[in-house]
C-alpha cells in the first residue's frame, strides 16, 4: 500500500510551521529595520512608488520577487516535511523486530543496488524504518552464529539507522534460531511459573510484533521453535545464479609414503551450474610456492595436493585464482577464496612410561612413526617416587604419562593412560574405591595405602579383577580407536571399569566396560583394565593377553600417541571456524599468553579454570600466532570451510507452482515462512530533492537580492 | 566703481555682470524713466512715428515742417524711456536647504547675480520670498547704490518657509500688481503641484523664467539598503528598498518631472532653465541665462 504523504509533525508542531508564512509576509511589508533617511522631498519617492501602489497587487507582488522565494522556500520545506513520497510498503503492526544475518554468506557481492548482500539488507531495513510511523517501535537483532542485540526497541528512528549503520559482515556461519529465541525472549514478555508442575502465567499480556528475517537463507531449518504471538517476514537476500568457488578444506600432515616428507591438502569446491577450472596456489609465509591447476565439474569438489617437502614452522596460504565461465576474474564470495594453514614447530610432545617392563609397550611405541609423534622415555617404577617424577608431575612438562600397572598417588598435570590400574581418588571407583572405604573423602589417610600400593607391584589386581571377559564391542568413532581391530583378541582377566560420568566407554566386554576414557580438567585419562603382561609376586610375567600380536596393537598405541600425546607439529588442532572458540594447552605452566590475530593485533590470555587457554577473538579467518613473550610456539588457522556459507546461491523454491523466480521458504517450527514475493521495496522518498531544491532557492534568493541591493 | 566683497557676489561674477543687462521680450511699463525703451510714447530724444492731431494734444509736438509742407497737422512721436520691473523669487522652503552648496545659496547668489545686473541697470529689483506675508513687501531697490542692501536682504533669508508654490506665487502676485520679469528659482517640489502656481504668474502677463534648481543629491540619489525617507517639510515618510530597478525608476520619474516642468512652461511662454547645484552661478549667468535672452 502506498500513501503520497507521511506526516512527520505533530499538530501543534504544524500549527507552529503555519505561522511562518504569514509571519515572512508581514515582516516584508512591515519591513521592521528601515533606516530612516531625510530628504528635501518625498515627492519624487512618491511619484516613484506611486507606479507600483496603482497597480494591481499582483504588480506589486510582481516586484517582491524576494518574497515569493523566500515563501517558495518555506513551502519546499514543508512539503520535504510531508515527506512525500511512493511505491513503499506500508508497515502493518506496531512493533517490529529486524533481524540482519551478517554471516559469511552476506559478504557476496551480488546484491543488485548494494555492495553486497549485507548493504542490501541494510538498504532495505533503513527503508522499513523510514517508514515507521510515530508510536512504531522496532528493535535490530544481527545474527551469524550468534545474535546480537543491535537495538532494542525504540521509536527513535534516527537511532536505529545509526545502530543499523553499525552492524559489520563477519566471517560467521548461520544460526537463525539463536536469533529467534533472543527476539522471542525480548518481544514476548517473560513467563513465570507460579507453582512447580502449575501453569505458566504470562506477566504481561503478549504483544505481537512482526518478524523481519533478512537472509540469504543459508541455514537448516529452524526445529522445536514456536513463534507465539510473533509473525515472521522473510525477505530473501541475494541472486539464485550466484557463483562462488571455495575451498572447503586446507590441512598439512606428513606424507604416509615418504615420512620425511609434508603435504598440504587443499579441497575446492565448485558453487556453481556449470564446470570450471581454477589454479590453486601456495604460499608459505607469503612466498609463492606452488600452483596447481584443477578441474572442478558443476556442483563438485576437487582435492590438490601439494608436496611441501620438509617446510619448517610457519604459516600456509593457498589462493584461489580463477576465470569464471562467464570471464569473470572474482566471484560472489571472496573471503572463501583464501585458505590457512599453520605449521608449528616439530616438537614432539613428551611422553613417561612407568612401567615395571613390559615388552609389548616397548616394541609397539619403538617404531619410527612413534618416535617421530613422541619423544618417549621409559622409566620404571622407581620413578614415581622421586623429586622428579613430582616436579614433571606438577609442572606439566609430560603430555602423556603412561602408568604401566601403577598408579600414582595424585593425578598429575598430564594426560594419563593406566593399564591395569584405578586412577587414584574416588572417581573411577563409583564414588567408593575397592581399595579405599574411605568414601568421598579419601585423602588423608590414602597417601600411605596407595604408596604401599605403588610399590608393590600386582598387589590388589584380582581385587575386582574379573577372569575370561569376551570383548563385544568397541567405539570405532573414538579417534583412540581409530583402525584398531579387536576381533580375535582374548583376554585372560581385567577389572571392570565404573567410569565416571562424562566418560565413554571405548571395549565392552561380557563382564563391562574395560577400557574407558574420561575427561578431568583440561586432560584425557585413559583407562585399560587389563594387563598386557602381567607381574606376578615372584616377579614372573605372564601375558594376559593376546593383543600384541595383533596389528590393532601398535595401531592403537599410535592412536594414543597421536591424540594424546602427540606434538603440535601439523594443525592437530581443530580446525577452528571464525568465532569458536580455540583451546590452547602449551606445555609447561605460563600463565599468560599473547595471541596475534591476523591483523596483527596482539590479545593477551590466561590460564582459565580449567587448565587451558581459551581464545575467544577468532572473528577473522586467517594465521594466529601464540606467543609466550616473544617467541611464537604455536599457530592456528581459522578458516570459513564452511560449504553452507559458500555456497551463496539462494534457495529457489520447490514448489512446482511457484515462480520460478521465487525463493524457498524458511521452516520455523512446524511453519513455513514464505519468502516474500521480490524484496519488500523500499519507499522513494522525495524529501531530499524538495530540500536540495530548497538550497537553490535560498542561493538564487541571495543572488537576486545581492544584485538589486548592490549592482 | 564700488567693489563689493560678498559670497553672494564674488569680484570676478560682478566683473562680468558689470557688461550685461536684463532683457525682456515685452516691454513693460515703469513707473519711473528709466533706461530702458517704453512701448509708451513720450518725451525722449528718440523718434518714435507719426500721427494725425487731434484736439488736446500738444501744441509742441507738432512737426511743423511737415506742416509747412503738407499743410497738414502732425504730430510727431517720440518712444519714451522708461525703467523695469525686476521681480526674483526665491523658494525659501526647508526643502530648498538640501545639497552642498544648498539649493538655497545657490538661489541667492543667482538672485543676488541678477539683481546686481538690474540694479546697476537703474532697474527696479524687488526679491521676494514665496513664504513672505501677504502685506509684508520687500523694499524696492534701484540703482548701484543698493547693491548692499540686497546682499543684506538676501543674507537674512534662512530656509524655514512653509507656504506651498501656489499660496507663495499667489501672494506674490497681490502684492506685486506691477508686470515686469519674474524670476521664480525654486525645485519645484510641491506635492500640489507647480502647475497651479505658474498659471498665476503667467495670468500677470508677466515675462516669467523659472529656474529650476536641483541638487545633486536628486538628479543622482545615492541611497542603499531599506530606507524610511522622511519628509523635510511635511514629514511625510515613503519606505522604499533601494534595488537598480528602483533607481532606474527614479531618475525616469526625475526625468519625468523636469521635461513636464520644461515642456508646461514652454507652451505658456514660459522660459524654463534647469540648474544643478554643482554647475558655477558664473557659468550659469554666462552661458544659459544669455542664451535663454533673459540676459544681454
Amino acid at each position: 500500500m502506498t500513501e503520497l504523504f507521511r506526516n512527520t509533525l505533530v499538530p501543534w508542531q504544524w500549527a507552529l510551521l503555519a505561522l511562518v508564512p504569514p509571519a515572512i509576509i508581514a515582516l516584508y511589508f512591515l519591513k521592521l529595520r528601515r533606516v530612516p533617511l531625510e530628504v528635501p522631498s518625498t515627492y519624487l519617492w512618491r511619484r516613484t512608488i506611486e507606479d507600483l501602489h496603482v497597480n494591481s497587487l499582483w504588480q506589486r507582488l510582481r516586484q517582491n520577487l524576494l518574497l515569493f522565494l523566500q515563501l517558495l522556500l518555506v513551502a519546499l520545506a514543508m512539503l520535504a516535511l510531508l515527506r512525500p513520497g511512493w511505491e513503499g510498503t506500508k508497515l502493518d503492526g506496531e512493533r517490529f523486530i529486524f533481524l540482519v544475518d551478517n554471516s559469511a554468506s552476506m559478504s557476496a557481492t551480488d546484491a543488485s543496488e548494494a555492495k553486497n548482500r549485507l548493504e542490501e539488507a541494510k538498504r532495505i531495513v533503513g527503508g522499513l524504518i523510514d517508514q515507521m510511523d510515530s508510536g512504531m517501535t522496532a528493535m535490530i537483532i544481527s545474527f551469524a552464529d550468534t545474535p546480537q542485540v543491535v537495538q532494542e526497541f525504540t521509536d527513535n528512528r534516527r537511532l536505529l539507522l545509526e545502530r543499523l549503520a553499525s552492524i559489520e559482515p563477519s566471517a560467521r556461519g548461520t544460526d537463525l534460531r539463536g536469533a529467534l529465541d533472543l527476539a522471542d525472549g525480548l518481544a514476548n514478555p517473560g513467563r513465570v511459573t507460579v507453582q512447580e508442575g502449575g501453569a505458566e502465567v504470562d506477566v504481561v499480556e503478549a504483544q505481537p510484533a512482526t518478524i523481519y528475517i533478512f537472509s540469504d537463507g543459508r541455514f537448516e531449518d529452524v526445529k522445536g521453535f514456536s513463534l507465539g504471538n510473533l509473525e515472521p517476514k522473510y525477505v530473501p537476500i541475494g541472486t539464485f545464479d550466484a557463483k562462488n568457488l571455495a575451498i572447503t578444506a586446507f590441512a598439512t600432515r606428513r606424507s604416509d609414503a615418504k615420512p620425511e616428507e609434508r603435504q598440504g591438502f587443499v579441497q575446492v569446491a565448485n558453487l556453481t551450474n556449470s564446470p570450471q577450472k581454477a589454479v590453486v596456489e601456495i604460499e608459505f609465509d607469503g612466498d609463492f610456492l606452488d600452483a596447481k591447476e584443477v578441474e572442478l565439474p558443476t556442483g563438485e569438489t576437487a582435492g590438490v595436493v601439494f608436496p611441501l617437502a620438509d617446510a619448517p614452522a610457519g604459516s600456509l596460504t593457498a589462493k584461489l585464482k580463477y576465470e569464471l565461465d562467464d570471464g569473470s576474474r572474482h566471484d560472489a564470495l571472496a573471503i572463501d577464496d583464501v585458505a590457512y594453514a599453520a605449521i608449528n614447530n616439530a616438537a614432539p610432545g613428551e611422553v613417561l612410561v612407568i612401567s615395571p617392563g613390559n615388552v609389548g609397550l616397548d616394541v609397539a611405541l619403538a617404531t619410527e612413526r612413534a618416535g617421530r609423534l613422541a619423544k618417549i622415555r621409559f622409566e620404571g617404577l622407581d620413578f614415581l617416587t622421586t623429586d622428579e617424577y613430582k616436579r614433571a608431575a606438577e609442572t606439566g612438562v609430560y603430555r602423556l604419562i603412561i602408568y604401566d600397572q601403577c598408579a600414582p598417588r595424585s593425578m598429575p598435570r598430564a594426560n594419563t593412560l593406566f593399564i591395569g590400574r584405578l586412577p587414584p581418588g574416588a572417581t573411577w571407583r563409583g564414588g567408593i574405591g575397592p581399595e579405599d572405604a574411605s568414601g568421598a573423602n579419601p585423602a588423608p589417610n590414602k597417601t600411605e595405602t596407595e604408596a604401599e600400593a605403588d610399590t608393590k607391584p600386582a598387589s590388589s589386581r584380582f581385587d575386582s579383577a574379573v577372569a575370561g571377559p569376551q570383548i563385544i564391542d568397541w567405539d570405532r568413532a573414538q579417534p583412540l580407536m581409530a583402525n584398531v581391530e579387536l576381533g580375535y583378541v582374548d583376554i585372560a582377566d581385567s577389572l571392570v571399569l565404573d567410569p565416571p560420568p562424562g566418560a565413554a566407554v571405548l571395549i565392552d566386554s561380557t563382564i563391562g566396560p574395560i577400557a574407558a576414557i574420561a575427561p578431568r580438567d583440561a586432560f584425557q585419562d585413559v583407562v585399560l583394565g587389563f594387563e598386557i603382561f602381567g607381574h606376578e609376586d615372584d616377579g614372573s610375567t605372564t601375558a594376559n593377553t593376546n593383543w600384541p600380536r595383533h596389528l590393532s596393537f601398535p595401531t592403537f598405541w599410535l592412536n594414543v600417541l597421536e591424540f594424546l600425546g602427540g606434538g603440535t607439529e601439523d594443525s592437530n588442532l581443530a580446525p577452528a571456524h571464525p568465532g569458536s572458540p580455540v583451546e590452547l594447552r602449551p606445555a609447561g605452566n605460563a600463565t599468560e599468553l599473547t595471541v596475534v590475530d591476523p591483523t596483527g593485533k596482539p590479545h593477551t590470555i590466561r590460564r582459565g579454570a580449567e587448565d587451558v587457554f581459551q581464545f575467544y577473538d577468532t572473528g577473522r579467518t586467517g594465521i594466529y600466532e601464540v606467543r609466550r613473550g616473544a617467541d611464537v610456539i604455536e599457530r592456528f588457522a581459522v578458516n570459513l570451510f564452511d560449504r553452507n556459507e559458500s555456497d551463496v546461491r539462494v534457495r529457489p523454491s520447490q514448489d512446482p507452482q511457484a515462480n520460478s523466480e521465487q525463493a524457498a521458504d524458511i521452516r520455523i517450527g512446524h511453519f513455513d515462512v514464505k519468502a516474500e514475493a521480490g524484496q519488500t521495496p523500499a519507499r522513494k522518498e522525495a524529501w531530499k530533492a524538495l530540500l536540495i531544491a530548497a538550497l537553490f532557492v535560498l542561493l538564487a534568493e541571495w543572488y537576486i537580492y545581492n544584485r538589486r541591493v548592490y549592482a | 566703481m564700488p567693489t563689493i566683497e560678498s559670497n553672494l557676489l564674488p569680484p570676478d561674477l560682478m566683473a562680468q555682470l558689470e557688461r550685461l543687462e536684463l532683457v525682456t521680450r515685452k516691454v513693460f511699463r515703469g513707473r519711473m524713466k528709466g533706461e530702458r525703451r517704453s512701448k509708451r510714447k513720450g518725451q525722449s530724444v528718440e523718434f518714435a512715428d507719426f500721427r494725425g492731431y487731434v484736439a488736446g494734444d500738444d501744441l509742441r509736438a507738432l512737426d511743423w515742417n511737415l506742416y509747412a509742407r503738407l499743410d497738414k497737422l502732425i504730430i510727431k512721436l517720440f518712444l519714451e524711456e522708461e525703467d523695469l520691473h525686476f521681480f526674483t523669487l526665491i523658494d525659501a522652503s526647508r526643502s530648498m536647504d538640501f545639497g552642498t552648496p544648498t539649493k538655497l545659496d545657490y538661489a541667492k547668489q543667482l538672485a543676488a547675480a541678477l539683481g546686481f545686473v538690474g540694479l546697476i541697470r537703474t532697474d527696479r529689483v524687488r526679491i521676494e520670498t514665496l513664504g513672505q506675508d501677504l502685506h509684508l513687501r520687500a523694499p524696492m531697490l534701484r540703482g548701484r547704490k543698493s547693491v548692499w542692501r540686497m546682499i543684506d536682504f538676501l543674507n537674512s533669508i534662512v530656509p524655514q518657509e512653509n507656504t506651498t508654490l501656489a499660496e507663495g506665487i499667489k501672494n506674490f502676485c497681490l502684492r506685486n500688481p506691477g508686470r515686469g520679469i519674474v524670476v521664480l528659482i525654486s525645485d519645484l517640489m510641491d506635492k500640489n503641484g507647480y502647475e497651479s502656481a505658474l498659471r498665476y504668474l503667467m495670468s500677470r502677463q508677466m515675462d516669467v523664467y523659472v529656474i529650476h534648481v536641483l541638487s545633486q543629491e536628486e538628479i543622482d540619489p545615492d541611497v542603499k539598503g531599506d530606507l524610511k525617507l522622511v519628509d523635510c517639510e511635511d514629514q511625510d515618510t515613503a519606505e522604499i528598498t533601494v534595488s537598480a530597478p528602483l533607481l532606474a525608476r527614479y531618475k525616469s520619474t526625475l526625468n519625468a518631472f523636469v521635461s513636464g516642468a520644461h515642456e508646461f512652461c514652454n507652451k505658456r511662454g514660459m522660459n524654463y532653465l534647469l540648474a544643478n547645484n554643482q554647475t558655477p552661478v558664473k557659468d550659469l549667468i554666462g552661458n544659459y541665462l544669455r542664451r535663454r535672452g533673459l540676459l544681454r
